[in-house]
């Protein structure tokens, strides 16, 4: 059965009211955000400070404490030793870089 | 005009304020319109609310894929945060008042008391749906990607969401006053 003229008019006009936008541009609220976004930055730059500095001063602490340690280690050793120390440590280092480069592509 | 594409990108990249500062411009009015509405007219939690959206944006900017539009995008997390708020304050609301006890309509309502009264007849994914549909202009795919409900679920909501207003404003016996609706607008410029 076919609507009422009035529920058609009723239908079109409920189309209308819901299409209408309820909020209009507003500066301020634009300008709160910003400022809002402002200080999450200056917080999380101001935690990274503090976190930086703080591992910082341990590995000031570390390198003051182990300085003697590795001094005595190195002590007496031949140059070629620490040559050949260096080229395998550079080498398990080069391995590991390439065993963890997981992001080959899949497509042929 | 620059796109959102590359504006975002220039917020994720480069951390750029004067790129975010356009794209809340852009879309402010789009979002708090949509909380406005979802919160059937209560304007001060909208707005909170999508202050809180705008900055989760910022901070999620760089894991958006940019398959889907900004718009959409923004639209998601607004309702999401929309229905984070209505799980913390479920209780306050089944204490609160039914939505229109007490309330007696008037006909030929301004349509800004009467779009808020009509949006609590509805249940809020009804809201969400009907008002991405009209106000937002979005399709089918695009209301089932921001509420993550079924396609068929989305359709049904829409549809069923804008009976019961239909038939709770001839219940009221409403004559609208929307814009181009109102009889002596439409004589004023004729």
């Amino acid at each position: 059965m076919p609507d009422a003229p009035e529920d058609l008019k009723l239908a079109r006009q409920l189309d209308g009211l819901l299409g209408q936008r309820e909020a209009v541009p507003d500066d301020q609220f634009v300008l709160t955000v910003m400022h809002r976004v402002q200080r999450e930055r200056r917080s999380r730059k101001l935690i990274l400070f503090a976190f930086g500095l703080l591992g910082a001063g341990f590995g000031l602490l570390g390198a003051v404490l182990l300085a003697e340690p590795i001094e005595r280690l190195f002590t007496g050793l031949p140059a070629t030793g620490i040559m050949q120390a260096a080229l395998l440590a550079g080498a398990a280092a080069a391995f590991y870089v390439w065993s963890m480069n997981d992001d080959f592509s899949l497509s042929n | 005009m620059t796109s959102d594409l590359e504006l975002a990108a220039r917020v994720a990249g480069s951390d750029d304020q004067a790129a975010f500062q356009q794209l809340v411009q852009r879309h402010q009015a789009a979002i708090r319109g949509f909380l406005r509405r979802l919160l059937a007219g209560d304007h001060g939690t909208a707005d909170d609310l999508a202050q809180e959206s705008f900055l989760l944006a910022y901070r999620k900017l760089a894991s958006w894929q940019a398959s889907g539009s900004f718009s959409s995008w923004l639209h998601t997390i607004a309702y999401r945060q929309f229905l984070q708020h209505t799980r913390k304050h479920a209780r306050q609301q089944v204490m609160a008042d039914p939505p229109d006890s007490g309330f007696d309509p008037t006909p030929s309502m301004d349509a800004e008391i009467l779009l808020p009264l009509l949006m609590r007849q509805v249940g809020p994914e009804e809201r969400a749906c009907l008002t991405l549909a009209y106000a937002a202009g979005m399709s089918h795919a695009e209301i089932v990607d921001v509420t993550g409900l079924a396609l068929g679920t989305v359709k049904s909501h829409i549809f069923r969401g804008r009976q019961k207003l239909q038939q709770w404003l001839k219940e009221h016996d409403h004559s609208l006053q929307t814009p181009g609706t109102d009889p002596a607008s439409e004589a004023r410029h004729a």
